[in-house]
């Protein structure tokens, strides 16, 4: 599912949000074909909620083009501007927006009436959705008497419940304990998968892009940083803003040297110590900045065999943090963090041998 | 179920009218010819210099405002006045809400819950009570004073003091919600940080308590003072006969004397406005600005000092501000409408229910609380929905312009009733229709003049509820219209019947605008009951206000145990 369909279902070109004289989003632009799950990724304040907002309806933008299924549905140029409740969407709130005054039953139904359902049809899909989310016992609970996980599954099942191209979720576990947002994110892409739906997903957190997404759109300040698959984005983030935001990164800068031709590079640091790397086509001048993955650079007692990139280096700190262990080592005149499963085997003094793979040291844009 | 089939319901291009967009150029409009049509009468009267039965004025200038320094008595008193009863008031308001937010007083939460009945015995029903008992030669005080020995008046109720008196005891019980919301906004661990850096209890007061809570008790003091000038009723009933005039008693003066000094009256409407309107300006500015620690939106648990033997003293006082503003008052009415001439002491031969007897009888009085009930109950009707349009509007639409929206419809919070009043008069006899002097100008009148009651009421409610309730009834596919029918208006219930009572409330009891615009065939209760207390006797008026007193809290009652059910909802 790498590569979105001939017919994107969500087709988002040059979009640009602006409060007064705050530009929250600019000139944002992609795609997301059929049945697929893409995910806005970026910190707070970021642009990525009103880029969804802007999806949905809610917010009116100032400049650019909203296509869904073909339809346009806001062009600024052509003054079009559907509203919300006519884009034929359905969203998943952060806070969940379950009204309290109704029952289970009646918040999933909600939708359904509006479309004119009514009777056995009504009751049957209503009981269809909240089989998906197990919640069929509680239709008849008050809405107001549910827990946060629970609220959380009847707002899936309001959102599913009718039929819809996409349905659109606002970082929709953001509210929930570590555990169950553990477990709600693979249930919730596996119902994402059986439904077939198109969905586009907004958080900040990154294990949760990364796990559900088939296409994650990395932004900051308003404009994109990088589109790509979870694993292109992680492998090879293309701006230091990626490299630092999805996953922690190590940066290395120097000079390019010359004759290092092809996709490989050569880059000597300030210190003079030589680092092989990976350029994926992306222009190289005379100056590099190269990000180097915590969790992709090896530390052994022994100088390991046939690495290009391997340096003699002294421990200066070890911090032991559970799953995994963080060492920090002095490299050609700065600090290299690097993570490594399992408990601590280096104390603060002690030499090593650092090594890392070429291709894990990615030329960055900018 | 289908996910997968798009379903767009019916997208056209772009509609050019919806309900919404009609229900909001209809409240706009009303809003506007509401408010500032009277306002540009009111403006239009104070500078006419024209001839002075000539409309519309065939020339313009200062000449009225030239003569106020003449009136300089009148503006002294007035500042006097409401100086003295806003330092009264703070000092109510700032003591009780100190010790039940901040100590352990016993039965905080029952005192707590009393503290708001002051505003509702009224300033009018104080005033009346107060001068049984405080008038310096039939006072009961006065009378007790005497007979225990004491030569001439222990107090004068009639002084300016006295009259400040009586309106700080009914605007303390406001002055104490403002500064008690801002004492429990307070986040306690400020306290506990200065506390752990080794600050005494005393030195955490003076160094980080009250100069955290000093911004919110400012702005309590301006608007305190600015409904203080504002203020009508303690200074007509209690000041009036001793020719003591205040500048909105002299307004009243100047408009219903022969002949009438209409533009003098508009010139000092205008003054008093103006100054009213600074000052709630910067009352708005003061409570506006974000930056204070104490405004944080959470609500925090304050730390209760423990007071020790000391609580008792501190419920004695809550407890005795509660005596002189309600219990004492209406005991006083009570015991002054059971006797044929009212003395300080009961005797069997002068007990009497004529008084009641005769306050039931009176035609005036009947029609007058039929016409005040009636009002009360359309005026809160259309309020609501009014109000409640317009605050979704304001803290909802993304109108442009929402935010003079909010400004028009307050603004006749900084114009007293009585000013306000006059502009209308003045708007609603050149009028097209002739509907000066009857039921409806006195409607129009109250929607108006209570538009910042309703809109605060409604407004604080929907600034509590989740946007994103409506949003996704929104993206479900709900129009409008039926948004509002099955979410909003069922969520936003117990705000609007809370906006309901209060408007009804106010109305029934509404005296300065009503006592300029009611008609011989549209009389309403308060003014009637302030015209017997000047042309009849003080024990039928005392019967009138009680009775008055009684209906209210009926329909008060009927109200809340018929809607205590529609307005609760979930587990």
């Amino acid at each position: 599912m790498a590569n979105p369909p001939a017919a994107p279902v969500i087709e988002v070109e040059n979009l640009s949000i602006r409060y007064g004289a705050v530009t929250a989003v600019e000139g944002v632009g992609f795609r997301a074909g059929k049945g697929e799950q893409l995910t806005l990724l970026g910190p707070s304040g970021c642009g990525k909620t009103s880029t969804m907002r802007a999806v949905a309806g809610l917010e009116k933008p100032s400049a650019g083009s909203i296509r869904i299924d073909g339809t346009v549905m806001f062009d600024a140029d052509a003054g079009i501007n559907v509203p919300a409740e006519r884009r034929g969407l359905s969203m998943v709130f952060q806070s969940y927006a379950i009204w309290p005054h109704m029952t289970v039953f009646d918040n999933v139904a909600y939708g359904l009436r509006v479309r004119g359902e009514s009777g056995a049809t009504l009751k049957e899909k209503v009981h269809h959705a909240l089989d998906l989310v197990k919640m069929t016992q509680f239709a008849g609970r008050n809405a107001s008497a549910l827990s946060g996980g629970q609220q959380q599954r009847v707002a899936l099942a309001r959102a599913c419940a009718f039929p819809s191209s996409v349905i659109l979720f606002d970082e929709p576990l953001s509210n929930l304990d570590a555990k169950l947002r553990a477990e709600m994110r693979i249930e919730l892409r596996d119902l994402q998968r059986r439904l077939g739906v198109t969905a586009l997903y907004v958080t900040h957190d990154l294990e949760e892009a990364l796990a559900m997404s088939d296409r994650i759109v990395v932004m900051s300040h308003g404009h994109i940083e990088q589109n790509g698959t979870p694993a292109d984005i992680y492998n090879h983030p293309r701006t230091a803003f990626v490299a630092d935001f999805v996953g922690s990164s190590n940066l290395v800068s120097g000079t390019v040297l010359p004759g290092s031709g092809g996709d490989a590079i050569v880059v000597r640091t300030a210190a003079g110590t030589l680092l092989h790397g990976i350029a994926l086509g992306r222009p190289v001048g005379a100056e590099a900045t190269l990000s180097l993955r915590t969790v992709h650079l090896a530390l052994s007692p022994a100088r390991p065999a046939g690495e290009i990139n391997v340096w003699p280096v002294t421990v200066r700190q070890s911090v032991f943090l559970g799953d995994l262990s963080q060492v920090h080592v002095g490299w050609g005149g700065q600090e290299l963090v690097i993570r490594e499963t399992g408990a601590c085997r280096f104390a603060p003094g002690d030499a090593a041998f650092l090594s890392i793979a070429p291709e894990h040291c990615v030329l960055l844009e900018g | 179920m289908s996910a997968t089939a798009p379903a767009h319901p019916a997208i056209a291009g772009p509609r050019l009218i919806t309900g919404q967009g009609l229900a909001m150029a209809l409240v706009i409009a009303v809003l506007a010819v509401f408010v500032l049509y009277p306002i540009y009468y009111l403006l239009q009267a104070a500078f006419d210099v024209g001839g002075a039965d000539i409309r519309p004025p065939t020339a313009y200038g200062l000449d009225n405002f030239a003569a106020l320094p003449k009136y300089q008595t009148v503006m002294l008193n007035t500042v006097m006045v409401a100086l003295a009863a806003t330092v009264m008031a703070l000092v109510f308001g700032f003591v009780t809400a100190w010790i039940l937010t901040r100590t352990n007083v016993p039965f905080a939460g029952a005192l707590e819950q009393l503290m708001a009945v002051p505003y509702y015995v009224t300033p009018l029903l104080g005033a009346l009570a107060w001068s049984l008992l405080g008038a310096p030669e039939s006072g009961f005080i006065n009378q007790l004073w005497r007979h225990f020995g004491g030569s001439e008046a222990l107090i004068d109720i009639t002084s300016p003091m006295g009259i400040a008196w009586v309106m700080a005891l009914f605007e303390g019980s406001v002055a104490f919600v403002m500064i008690s919301a801002v004492m429990t906004s307070m986040d306690p661990s400020l306290e506990e940080a200065a506390q752990m850096t080794g600050a005494g209890r005393w030195r955490t007061m003076l160094t980080i308590t009250l100069p955290l809570v000093a911004p919110g008790v400012l702005g309590a003091t301006i608007f305190v003072f600015a409904e203080m000038l504002g203020s009508f009723s303690a200074a007509l009933v209690l000041g009036t006969p001793s020719r003591f005039y205040v500048i909105t008693t002299a307004i009243y003066h100047f408009v219903s004397q022969y002949p009438p000094r209409l533009p003098l009256a508009a010139a000092m409407g205008v003054s008093l406005f103006a100054v009213m309107f600074v000052m709630l300006w910067l009352y708005r500015r003061i409570v506006m600005r974000k930056s204070y620690v104490t405004i944080s939106g959470k609500a925090f648990r304050p730390r209760v000092m423990d007071v020790g033997w000391l609580r008792w003293l501190l419920f004695g006082v809550c407890v005795l501000y509660l005596v002189l503003s309600v219990l004492l008052p209406i005991l006083t009415l009570l015991f002054a409408s059971v006797q044929k001439l009212a003395v300080a002491f009961p005797k069997a031969a002068n007990f009497t229910l004529d008084n009641f007897r005769q306050a039931l009888a009176l035609n005036a009085i009947k029609t007058a609380m039929t016409n005040s009930l009636l009002l009360g109950m359309i005026t809160a009707t259309l309020g609501v929905v009014f109000t409640g349009l317009l605050a979704w509007m304001i803290q909802r639409s993304r109108l442009p312009g929402r935010g003079v929206l909010e400004y028009i419809a307050m603004f006749p919070q900084a114009v007293p009733r009585l000013v306000f009043a006059f502009g209308m008069m003045w708007a609603w006899l050149v009028f097209p229709i002739p509907i000066y002097g009857t039921f409806w100008v006195l409607l129009i009148a109250y929607l108006t003049v209570f538009l910042p009651l309703g809109l605060r009421t409604i407004s604080g409610v929907i600034m509590q509820l989740d946007r994103s309730l409506d949003e996704c009834g929104q993206v479900s596919g709900a129009s409008w219209g039926h948004r509002l029918r099955t979410i909003t208006i069922p969520l936003l219930k117990p705000g609007l019947l809370a906006a309901w009572l209060l408007i009804f409330v106010a109305s029934v009891r509404e005296l300065g605008a009503s006592i300029l615009l009611m008609g011989p065939d549209s009389k309403v209760l308060t003014p009637a009951i302030v015209e017997a207390w000047f042309s009849s006797s003080s024990e039928l008026t005392a019967a009138m206000a009680l009775i008055q007193t009684a209906v209210i809290g009926v329909v008060l009652a009927l109200f809340t145990s018929l809607t205590r059910r529609a307005s609760r909802y979930g587990a």
